[in-house]
């Protein structure tokens, strides 16, 4: 039985607002409401990144909020795709160019599907959904890596963090470089 | 067979002398030597005594009893002039002068003292058995305290003193024999109570004494209504043998509230809690394991007459409400000990309830009670020094971390807890006959088993939260440290750690052996009518009751096993990831929960006190 | 023999059975929001791709704990069907709570341990009312034996109808439903206590939670003696109750759900004690 199929079946969300102007979350919590009811895709806001498969981010990253939206990534567990969701997710938007931001969650983390308009609206938000999960279902279990973490790895009585592990991989790649 | 029994009343005693002499290096080995060969005496006792053995010692022994219990009690007297502590006075004198008149009335001539029955063998085995463990691991607790040497030396002295007290109280049938050794068990905890010597200890060492105190004056006032009411000699197989005479309540009733003394319950609890200032191998070994023991155990030898009377009525009630009072008073506690002592107080009052109810299977319910709560809870007690003495802690709310620090430590107590908590323990065999039992009470119309019920089942799901306060704090540990050594606590620390957990597995394992080889015999014994045990397929039928054997014996691979397995198991080829907190990479400091239950145990005495009242109207009428 | 195959098919589909409630539930709390919900099998489907998932955990106890929790869980229910002693039942569902528990405890996450406080402080609640429960029914059966119970010939429950309503009372504590789902509690502490299970060791944690389901239903169906019709008819009705009060009440704080549960349903299954007693 090829278990792949069920992740279409059932994708649980974790949506994590990288300090934007909640535009985009109000439009995402709309999508769970009567009239749009994603419920019947089987999908879920679950709140936690370990029982997660698709992160849906908002919000431009800002300087305090991305070591967290890094940490969430790195505590999902593989195969996940990202969705970053709305303007300022994708490019920076508005916030471009500011002291405090950085241009998109690109920066930081893989993103799978670009879902634009500021705030995107819940058609919008649903279609990008759908269309991460079918590169869900081609995912593999492979660990993914974030993309700027050039930490070296500290092993501690034999075990290390995974995104300590990640950022190893990312580090050979580097040093390769 | 005297020589035998005799020799653990003196055994112990020549070897609490021989410590005092001997250079400490020695106490290691003279306190095994002496351990195991007073288990195995208490062993063979066991296996040869089934009918009640009844034997007396030189008359002119009495006069040397007289003559101790008014040293003793001169003592007393003393301490109390010179600590101007004018409770400890008046009681004292009270029992001074009523001595002196019982003894001036009290017909002279005592056929027999001593009269060991299954029960009291049963007795010497918890006594002599955990004893010697404590006592192992008093050597090396000693080490650590901070006194002078000869005061070691007297530490353990005392206590091999206690144990022949202990093994004297079980087998006296002389109430005024009996009366001697309360009062000396009374002294060793007012001793140990005070050892340390600062001015807690020594004020709580006074609550101790003044309690226990009033205990022996209703004692001997027993032994006043016994010669009043004109029964003979004042023994319990003559008090037993009067048992549907007019006016024998009052004698029930009287030593009732003495049993309650000794048991800590409620409106007498303070001496107990307060007894948690002395070294932890005396709360481990007076104040959980055997001392307060003397209080079942009374209600047990009371119980065939005491059965079906008003006052076992009351000692119903009130040991019922003080199990769930207790139960609710700890969760106000931080300290460990006193967690421990308040659990301690809600278990001996279910014990104290079961045997007051007195029908065999209740009997049943309260020796099991009895075994497996002198096992678990000085384990519990044995853990609390080792984390005083290598951990240095004291509350639960420094206990953060412990899984990481002391991660076999934390095990123990897991295990301590749980067991006196879910299946398929014997502290759960105990709860589930009782609740079973009461059942059956209620059946019978009998409205007043119903209340009690309630308590039972209230005070054991306060009991199962208590516990899960202690555990919360203490079992967590982060990710990163998944595989981590067992700590190094000293070999007589882990070895005594070791053989209590032995003794609780095998006793879990082999309870339906023991029930048929231990407990029935000993309830044969006591309700006088032979306890039916008989297998029948996979279930177990004692008397009335049916224990199914099967979910017990899969019950033990749930619990007991997991919990270790937990402990060693170790997944490969899986990921760890930190844990989940929003994404911050703070280290959180955890602390248990704390409820405040300052405005409800003020009204706990006060009950206590009434239904203390209620005894004696209720022996009265 | 006979009345053998069925106790023990209802064991082995135990978590099929539950797992089917759970569906049905979710389309049934969609409805009443006027959604369409997800489709029946949806806990299946999300079963089979947790069993996909990367395997990631915090530490071996915690995610061993879990397991022990769902195999304990369904043995305590193995018992109950099979008509055991229902203090042993309660007592072993209570063991299996605690493994959660000190799963919840074992980690040093906030989050869990949160939710361990209230999952014990949940068990506060509901355990003395169980435990009476027990106890009416060994007053109405004369056993404490399930199997006394599935072959009594009088509906139970109008035997002890207050002892029904106060069971009733506590279900939304133990299946962790509005307004008594503090130990839970997605929006506030994001599930407590299974929130560092992930992946196949989830699995564990989320398919104990449909073996609740057929704990407690079989709970219910115990106030319907030997009707089996009746019996069904409870079961439907407490299932809409369960879920229309999911439905339409908020959350209570955990002071508010002890308070009641003590002074309602416990006081209400104390009354029906008495009033076995008497009559």
């Amino acid at each position: 039985m090829k278990l792949a199929v069920y992740r279409k079946k059932s994708p649980w969300i974790l949506h994590y607002n990288a300090g934007g102007c909640n535009g985009c979350d109000i439009e995402i919590l709309a999508c769970l409401g009567p009239k749009y009811d994603i419920e019947r895709f089987g999908m879920i806001n679950s709140g936690n990144p370990k029982q997660s498969d698709i992160l849906l981010v908002t919000g431009p990253v800002t300087k305090r909020s991305r070591e967290r939206l890094v940490e969430v990534y790195a505590q999902m567990p593989e195969p996940k795709v990202v969705v970053s969701c709305g303007a300022c997710a994708c490019t920076g938007g508005v916030f471009r160019g500011m002291y405090n931001c950085e241009g998109g969650i690109d920066q930081y983390i893989p993103v799978d599907v670009y879902v634009c308009g500021c705030g995107s609206r819940p058609e919008q938000i649903i279609d990008g959904v759908i269309k991460a999960l079918d590169i869900l279902e081609r995912k593999t279990l492979e660990l993914e890596v974030s993309v700027r973490l050039k930490k070296v790895p500290v092993e501690e009585n034999g075990q290390v963090n995974r995104r300590e592990v990640a950022a190893k991989i990312i580090h050979t790649q580097h040093t390769y470089e | 067979m005297i020589p035998v029994i005799l020799s653990l009343f003196i055994f112990p005693v020549i070897t609490g002398l021989i410590l005092l002499i001997l250079p400490w290096k020695t106490t290691k080995f003279i306190v095994i030597i002496s351990a195991l060969s007073l288990s195995a005496i208490s062993v063979y006792l066991f296996i040869n005594i089934d009918q009640p053995y009844y034997f007396a010692v030189p008359q002119y022994l009495n006069k040397v009893v007289a003559g101790f219990d008014i040293l003793l009690l001169i003592y007393f007297g003393w301490i109390a002039l010179r600590l101007k502590n004018w409770k400890i006075g008046i009681l004292s004198a009270l029992q001074l002068a009523l001595l002196f008149y019982l003894l001036r009335v009290l017909p002279s001539s005592h056929s027999m003292q001593f009269m060991v029955d299954k029960l009291a063998v049963f007795m010497y085995l918890i006594i002599n058995i955990i004893s010697g463990i404590i006592a192992f691991y008093a050597t090396r607790y000693m080490e650590e305290e901070d006194c002078s040497l000869s005061r070691k030396k007297y530490f353990l002295s005392v206590m091999f003193f206690f144990i022949a007290a202990m093994n004297m109280v079980v087998s006296a049938d002389d109430l005024e024999y009996f009366y001697l050794f309360f009062e000396l068990t009374t002294l060793a905890s007012f001793l140990f109570i005070g050892f340390r010597k600062d001015p807690e200890s020594v004020r709580n060492a006074l609550t101790a004494l003044w309690m226990n105190q009033a205990g022996g004056l209703v004692i001997l006032a027993a032994i006043f209504f016994i010669a009043y009411n004109g029964y003979g000699a004042a023994t319990f197989s003559n008090l037993m043998a009067n048992g549907s005479a007019s006016g024998v309540l009052i004698p029930l009733a009287l030593l009732g509230m003495g049993a309650l003394v000794k048991g800590a319950q409620i409106p007498f609890s303070n001496w107990l809690l307060g007894a948690m200032v002395a070294p932890t191998p005396v709360s481990a070994l007076l104040h959980s394991s055997t001392m307060v023991k003397i209080a079942p155990f009374m209600i047990l030898r009371l119980s065939p007459v005491l059965k079906d009377t008003p006052v076992a009525m009351v000692l119903v009630a009130l040991s019922g409400f003080v199990f769930l009072a207790s139960a609710i008073g700890a969760l106000a506690q931080d300290n460990f000990k006193k967690i421990l002592a308040h659990s301690t107080i809600a278990l001996l009052a279910l014990m104290i309830m079961m045997a007051a109810i007195g029908t065999p299977a209740t009997i049943l319910a309260s020796l099991i009670l009895i075994l497996f709560h002198a096992i678990s809870k000085s384990m519990l007690f044995l853990n609390a020094g080792i984390l005083e003495k290598v951990f240095h802690i004291k509350q639960t709310s420094d206990m953060d971390r412990l899984g990481e620090t002391g991660p076999f430590t934390s095990l123990a107590i897991t295990i301590g807890f749980m067991s006196l908590l879910i299946p398929p323990f014997g502290a759960f065999i105990g709860k589930w006959l009782s609740i079973e039992t009461l059942g059956s009470f209620a059946g019978n119309k009998n409205i007043f088993a119903v209340f009690v019920i309630i308590a039972v089942a209230c005070g054991g799901a306060v009991l199962a939260f208590l516990y899960f306060k202690v555990l919360g704090i203490m079992i967590s540990r982060s990710g990163e440290h998944d595989r981590i050594p067992f700590e190094n606590t000293g070999t007589v620390f882990s070895v005594s750690i070791y053989i209590l957990l032995v003794m609780l597995f095998t006793s879990m394992l082999a309870l339906p052996v023991m029930l048929t080889g231990i407990f029935v015999p000993v309830v044969s014994g006591l309700s006088g009518v032979p306890l039916m045990a008989a297998y029948s397929g996979f279930t177990l039928q004692v008397g009335d009751l049916a224990i199914p054997l099967l979910p017990m014996m899969a019950a033990i691979v749930l619990f007991p096993v997991t919990v270790i397995v937990a402990m060693f198991l170790r997944f490969k080829k899986v990921d760890r990831a930190k844990e989940y907190a929003c994404g911050e990479k703070i280290n959180y400091s955890f602390s248990s929960f704390y409820f405040s239950t300052e405005r409800v145990t003020p009204w706990f005495s006060i009950i206590g006190v009434l239904c203390l009242i209620a005894l004696l109207v209720a022996a009265c009428i | 023999m006979k009345g053998f195959i069925i106790p023990v098919l209802l064991i082995i589909l135990a978590p099929f059975i539950g797992g089917l409630v759970h569906g049905l539930e979710r389309i049934v709390r969609a409805r009443m929001q006027r959604r369409i919900g997800p489709p029946l099998l949806q806990p299946f489907y999300d079963f089979l791709k947790l069993a996909g998932k990367r395997k990631m955990i915090v530490h071996s106890a915690h995610a061993f704990l879990g397991i022990m929790h769902f195999v304990s869980l369904w043995f305590a229910l193995a018992l109950l069907l099979l008509g055991g002693d229902l203090i042993l039942v309660i007592f072993l569902h209570l063991l299996s709570t605690s493994l959660l528990i000190l799963a919840g405890y074992s980690t040093r996450s906030i989050f869990s341990h949160l939710g361990a406080n209230r999952t014990a402080i949940s068990i506060l609640a509901y355990e003395p009312v169980l435990i009476i429960l027990a106890v009416s029914f060994y007053l109405v059966t004369g056993s404490f034996e399930t199997a006394a119970v599935f072959n009594y010939d009088k509906p139970l429950l109008l035997e002890m109808p207050l002892a029904f309503v106060a069971l009733l009372l506590i279900l939304p504590v133990k299946l962790k439903k509005s307004p008594f789902d503090v130990a839970e509690a997605h929006q506030e502490i994001t599930g407590g206590t299974e929130i560092e299970f992930s992946g196949i060791f989830y699995e564990a944690v989320y398919t104990a939670k449909w073996l609740d389901y057929v704990f407690c239903y079989t709970l219910v169906y115990l106030f319907a003696g030997n009707n089996i019709l009746l019996g069904a008819a409870l079961i439907l009705f407490t299932f809409i109750y369960v879920n229309a009060l999911d439905n339409s009440s908020a959350r209570v704080n955990y002071k508010q759900m002890l308070r009641f549960s003590l002074a309602v349903a416990f006081s209400l299954a104390f009354l029906n004690l008495i009033l076995n007693i008497v009559i």
